[in-house]
């Protein structure tokens, strides 16, 4: 029988969302407030208001140079060490709009600067030309399970020897195109959202999202004790209605790993998928507390993963979780954590996230 | 060094054929009515990956550039209207999801890729660290509309679903990845030109990023 590899650790991890980084965010939400406000969705007037979290002062049209450009310049100074994008510190970037607005914008204004930004290809090299960073880019797409890719891919290439550290690199910054499309298929509406609450009607909310984490085999505080995958592939936008798909996923992870967790859940908001998830997190952490932050923060997309892995370490740090804000009871189990909570006791977190085309994804991130 | 024995490929080029002559030409290849509601990607995609036969302990890597550019202009011209089937069908990698939803075949790892010159190799080697014994490397493009006219989308559709294995029975090739010189000058290799070893069978020997070298070779 072949031996595990050693869990691959966790030597920096930091985020950016509409609040601020990790620590501003995590003091936001351990104090029950929201990013959240109602906006028009195309940002034009007349348009129907939305609630969106956008990183202050960002336009929310695209310009040239983008708008998040400085705010994500901001977050990779934090990145600790040099030579990111070379064979022994490859870089992995997730994401699922990458410069997607600006493909919007050329179509409303014409100015085929835009088109350069376009692409998520083009996108990230515009991205790693102005970080620095040289030729050695993974860039992984996958809807909002994107994230967890990055880190399962960096961390295969870590455990292979093929590098010495590995960044993954995650962004998401709301426009029109994502928002109009999340509108038009009627689960972003003028409702905010409250995840796991049980009541008639769904809706999610969207946010702006950046993150960074630098993996290594042997340095770091915390370590991703197990990462697992499943993709149904039974619908485009619908789980299966025996929540097979979330209890496969989970069922892979190493839950012995760990004594005693909290669960850090995707709970967008949507009641369908926000029933089956939790049933099928109960089902395999009995008892274990749930929360959601995207009722704060919105749903930052292909990079949630790595925003709220970022959140998630700095509440471990700072001994307290924030509870699901946006949200009341009942909730959809008693498992769901409504208020903030110690973290006394607890030895690990479960993060997960879904996708498009019944995607799911999780991890378990430890005290190394 | 990694390497896997290469079991089964299936190529499909359609050139710049249209996506109506794609359909009719393909059709007979999926269910009745089904390939109405798939973009052209997704039809010479699961023209090749259909056929072998996904399982769930299989892993998928998908590889593709440019995606599904028709849904995606088609999306962005229905502004100030959005069309929601059109914004799913333009999210990557919509055209894998097409064919395995047809199928109802749940796979545990899907890991879809994009990028430039470089995407074959670091989407080969993202295969050849899955730690399944059956991959499926796949990948292609769909020739654009008013996004190739301005330079940023495909001039060519085609895809390509290669069977990398730790098994050498049957095998028809091997592949591997090999370390190089991250200082020794490259030439990168894009996903159309890989398409093209792929479809022709021809070997290959090159320096295709910093530190990666490709060799492709065939048994048959």
């Amino acid at each position: 029988m072949s031996v595990p590899p050693p869990p691959i650790r966790v030597a920096a991890c930091g985020a950016l969302t509409a609040f601020g980084d990790e620590t501003v965010t995590l003091d936001a939400l351990l104090a029950g407030r929201t990013a959240l406000a109602a906006r028009p969705v195309q940002g034009r007037p007349g348009d129907d208001l939305v609630p969106l979290a956008l990183i202050p002062a960002r336009p929310y049209d695209e310009t040239l140079p983008p708008g998040w450009l400085p705010a994500l310049q901001t977050l990779a100074a934090r990145i600790p060490g040099e030579g990111w994008g070379t064979p022994r510190r490859p870089v992995f970037v997730t994401g699922s709009n990458f410069g997607v607005g600006h493909l919007l914008a050329f179509r409303r204004h014409g100015d085929p600067a835009h088109l350069d930004l376009g692409t998520p290809y083009e996108c990230v090299a515009h991205v790693a030309r102005t970080l620095g960073w040289g030729p050695d880019v993974t860039v992984i797409s996958h809807a909002c399970v994107s994230a967890h890719l990055g880190l399962l891919q960096a961390t295969r290439t870590l455990h292979a020897g093929l590098a010495d550290e590995a960044l993954v690199f995650s962004f998401d910054f709301i426009s029109a195109f994502v928002a109009g499309g999340f509108h038009a298929l009627k689960i972003l509406n003028a409702d905010f959202p409250a995840p796991y609450q049980n009541r008639p009607v769904g809706s999610i909310g969207l946010g702006d999202g950046a993150a960074f984490a630098v993996l290594t085999r042997d340095r770091g505080d915390f370590a991703l004790a197990g990462q697992s995958l499943h993709n149904e592939m039974h619908h485009f936008t619908a789980n299966r209605a025996d929540g097979s798909g979330f209890a496969a996923c989970l069922a892979d992870l190493p839950a012995a790993a760990v004594r005693r967790v909290w669960l850090k859940g995707h709970g967008t908001g949507t009641l369908e998928a926000g029933r089956l998830e939790t049933a099928a997190l109960d089902q395999a952490f009995p008892d274990a507390p749930l929360v959601s932050w995207k009722g704060a923060l919105g749903h930052t997309l292909g990079s949630c993963g790595l925003v709220e892995l970022a959140i998630a370490l700095a509440a471990i740090r700072r001994g307290r979780a924030p509870g699901t804000i946006g949200a009341t009871a009942p909730g959809f189990t008693p498992a769901v954590a409504f208020d903030a909570f110690d973290l006394a006791g607890f030895d690990g977190v479960v993060c997960t996230s879904n996708a498009f085309g019944g995607a799911h994804a999780a991890f378990i991130a430890c005290h190394a | 060094m990694l390497e896997r024995w290469i079991t089964a490929l299936r190529t499909e080029d359609a050139g710049d054929e249209s996506p109506a002559a794609t359909r009719e030409r393909l059709r007979d290849l999926f269910p009745r009515n089904a390939t109405r509601r798939m973009t052209q990607l997704g039809i010479v995609l699961g023209s090749t990956l259909q056929p072998l036969r996904p399982r769930e302990n299989d892993t998928v890597v998908y590889a593709s550039t440019h995606a599904e550019t028709l849904a995606l202009e088609g999306y962005l011209d229905s502004f100030p209207n959005p069309s929601p089937t059109l914004f799913q069908t333009s999210i990557h990698p919509s055209s894998v999801q097409q064919n395995l939803i047809q199928l109802q075949q749940p796979v545990r790892e899907l890991l879809p890729l994009t990028g430039g010159d470089d995407l074959p190799a670091l989407a080969l080697q993202a295969a050849l660290l899955a730690p399944t014994a059956r991959t499926l490397l796949c990948g292609g493009e769909e020739r654009g509309g008013w996004l190739l006219e301005q330079g940023h989308a495909s001039d060519r559709t085609f895809a390509f679903t290669l069977v990398l294995s730790t098994d050498a029975t049957d095998a028809i090739g091997r592949v591997s990845l090999e370390p190089a010189a991250s200082d020794a000058p490259f030439r990168p290799l894009p996903l159309a030109a890989f398409f093209d070893h792929l479809h022709h069978r021809r070997p290959c020997d090159l320096l295709v990023s910093p530190g990666r070298r490709l060799v492709l070779n065939w048994s048959t």
